[in-house]
């Protein structure tokens, strides 16, 4: 098949991402200063780096609604160890192991006792929480080291190196994906487990592993986040879930499992990533953000409806 | 039933225990302050039992609520149309909004899960768009908070419309063909397309159902607040969906039941009350909650003996 028959969606949402920054050129190119582009890839950096995880979660036919719940976790953890006077590179491998831990504990659930992920993930989004805000009582983690924010690179290097590092995760991934034997079992495992594990796939071990990936990426994409502020909150992270998610699907990869890729993924973050400051610089006001948002996810999904001819019904 | 027979014994056993530990818990008051409390999410829940029945889900409701509850404000408060007018405008918006996500999951094939997560950013994003984010509609006249605070006698009024709301969506799903269909539907849609089964027509009727609902239950939470801002029902999807999840309907669809969501509800309802009342942290509400919800994954697996996946 050519590309334009395997690479649908990536065409398309490149093309609409294309032309979204055409109308900015044309329109608005205040939106091309150094600054504000510079932001919108900082601000973009957790949620690409989240969104690689849910793409493998996605793909294995699974889905996470937790990430959001273990963001904030995570980021408290980074905080308070960074504050406990330990070295930046034990923090944030704390923040990924912490990550890591939660994302096993989906999985062991999922993989080990075979209960569906929706609902599990469902639980855990509410107990870990709470649980963060019993044990927190709300109090944000404050009076950090300076070595805490931006890593202690300052504020010029950090904001390159934000995005910087979280491309470079997305390009090892997407490499992975493509040539290794661990990325095309999760492709396996989502298109149909059964006939995976007749080839010799493990697509229990495969599920396990997509959920503690997509723990320690969480893990990382709060830690990407942290640093960007003085303080760390307790209650962020609500709502990222959904905005990782939307990201995935607009970026085109099927939530019946099998079928996407982080080519896809990275579109949508930057589509979504872009909508918003795009909406303001077009003279638009910043609340239409959201319904902007929604309708991106809407739009998308319907023209793929209406393009392929096989028709795909998926359950939750 | 059996899942459902445990549930209710947790039930009671919730309740002995917040009557034990609890100030004041166990009285008529109190209960009413718990159908209060929990009526809007309840009509949400029991307009879901349908939906996830068929397999489907609606992850859209809580925003077409606070979509419905600005439709309200500004009928009635910038458009000047009487409250009746303003009021059925609302849930005219609740049927226009379940009227797309059942056009795009009937009609187009996409899977709910998406659809309704388009939707929910979509009905919030209009709700913050028109107000502006911060617009807070109140000094609503108290003919119409008698819906969310008054009450016949100790009865509250929205003890009325959930009960309503109940007989109707049991006669739909357990006494009429219809429901037979959502289950077949949710067992398995090709099947109940040869059967004969409408399968586009009755997945489309069960989403309109549940954004009229949504519209009902904005109008009970804006009675109940006194106002109406473009945040009403943050979060009430997931209360909802713990609800129906808790009383036992599978969540692949095919099998569930009205009276469990019931149960559901109030387990969710009691224990949050009850915590409050016994001077616990609100906090453990969630964790419980995290706990029953994977208990009863687990229990129904054993009770019905079906593989969950």
């Amino acid at each position: 098949m050519s590309v334009a028959a395997t690479h649908r969606r990536e065409l398309s949402v490149g093309a609409a991402y294309g032309a979204l920054l055409v109308a900015l050129a044309l329109f608005a190119p205040a939106f091309y200063q150094r600054a504000n582009l510079r932001d919108v890839l900082v601000g973009a950096a957790p949620v690409l780096v989240a969104a690689v995880g849910m793409t493998l979660v996605i793909l294995a036919r699974q889905i996470d609604i937790s990430i959001g719940s273990q963001f904030a976790i995570c980021a408290v953890v980074a905080g308070t160890l960074a504050k406990a006077g330990l070295a930046m590179p034990i923090a944030a491998a704390g923040a990924l192991a912490t990550g890591a831990a939660l994302g096993a504990l989906n999985g062991v659930l999922v993989a080990g006792f075979g209960l569906p992920a929706i609902v599990v993930t469902l639980a855990t989004m509410v107990g870990l929480r709470e649980t963060l805000r019993w044990v927190t009582e709300g109090v944000w983690v404050r009076d950090l080291p300076p070595g805490f924010q931006w890593m202690g690179l300052g504020q010029d290097a950090g904001r390159f190196a934000i995005p910087g590092l979280a491309l470079l995760v997305w390009a090892l991934v997407a490499w992975g994906m493509r040539h290794l034997a661990g990325g095309r079992a999760v492709y396996a495992t989502g298109s149909n487990a059964e006939v995976a594990r007749l080839t010799g796939v493990r697509p229990r071990r495969v599920v396990f592993g997509v959920f503690v990936a997509m723990g320690a990426l969480t893990g990382l994409a709060a830690l990407l986040s942290a640093i960007q502020f003085i303080d760390v909150q307790t209650n962020s992270g609500v709502g990222f879930e959904l905005r990782v998610i939307a990201a995935v699907v607009v970026g085109g990869t099927s939530i019946a499992g099998g079928r996407g890729s982080l080519v896809g993924s990275l579109l949508g973050v930057l589509l979504l990533a872009t909508a918003g400051p795009a909406l303001t610089f077009l003279g638009s006001q910043a609340y239409w953000d959201r319904a902007l948002q929604g309708l991106i996810i809407l739009v998308a999904v319907a023209a793929d409806a209406f393009g392929s001819a096989t028709r795909l019904k998926a359950r939750p | 039933m059996s899942y459902e027979r445990g549930l209710a014994l947790c039930l009671v056993l919730e309740i002995a225990l917040f009557s034990i530990i609890g100030w004041n818990f166990f009285t008529p008051g109190n209960a009413g302050e718990i159908v209060r409390a929990s009526a809007e999410i309840g009509l949400l829940a029991l307009a879901l039992t349908p939906v996830i029945v068929t397999g489907g889900i609606d992850l859209s409701v809580g925003s077409l609520l606070g979509l419905c509850a600005v439709v309200l404000g500004v009928a009635w408060r910038d458009a000047g149309w009487p409250l009746p007018a303003a009021a059925a405008a609302a849930i005219v918006a609740g049927v226009a909004g379940g009227g797309l996500n059942a056009l795009l999951v009937a009609r187009l094939g996409i899977p709910p899960l998406i659809v309704t997560l388009g939707t929910y950013s979509l009905f919030r994003g209009l709700a913050e768009g028109v107000t502006a984010g911060v617009k807070n509609y109140s000094d609503f006249p108290a003919s119409f908070l008698f819906l969310g605070q008054g009450g016949v006698g100790a009865v509250p009024s929205q003890l009325l419309v959930l009960v309503a709301a109940a007989v109707g969506f049991w006669l739909m799903v357990h006494r009429m063909a219809a429901g037979r269909t959502l289950r077949a539907i949710g067992f398995s849609p090709d099947g109940a397309r040869y059967a004969g089964v409408s399968v586009n027509r009755r997945l489309g009727a069960v989403y309109l159902l549940s954004g009229m609902c949504a519209g009902v239950a904005a109008l009970l939470y804006v009675a109940r607040l006194g106002q109406a801002k473009a945040d009403a029902g943050t979060g009430f999807e997931l209360m909802a969906i713990t609800a129906v999840i808790l009383g036992g309907t599978s969540i692949f669809g095919g099998r569930g039941s009205v009276g469990g969501t019931l149960l559901g509800l109030a387990t969710l309802g009691v224990l949050q009350n009850g915590l409050r009342l016994a001077d616990l942290p609100a906090e453990l509400a969630g964790v419980v909650t995290a706990a029953l919800l994977l208990a009863a994954l687990g229990a129904n697996r054993v009770f019905q003996g079906r593989d969950g996946t």
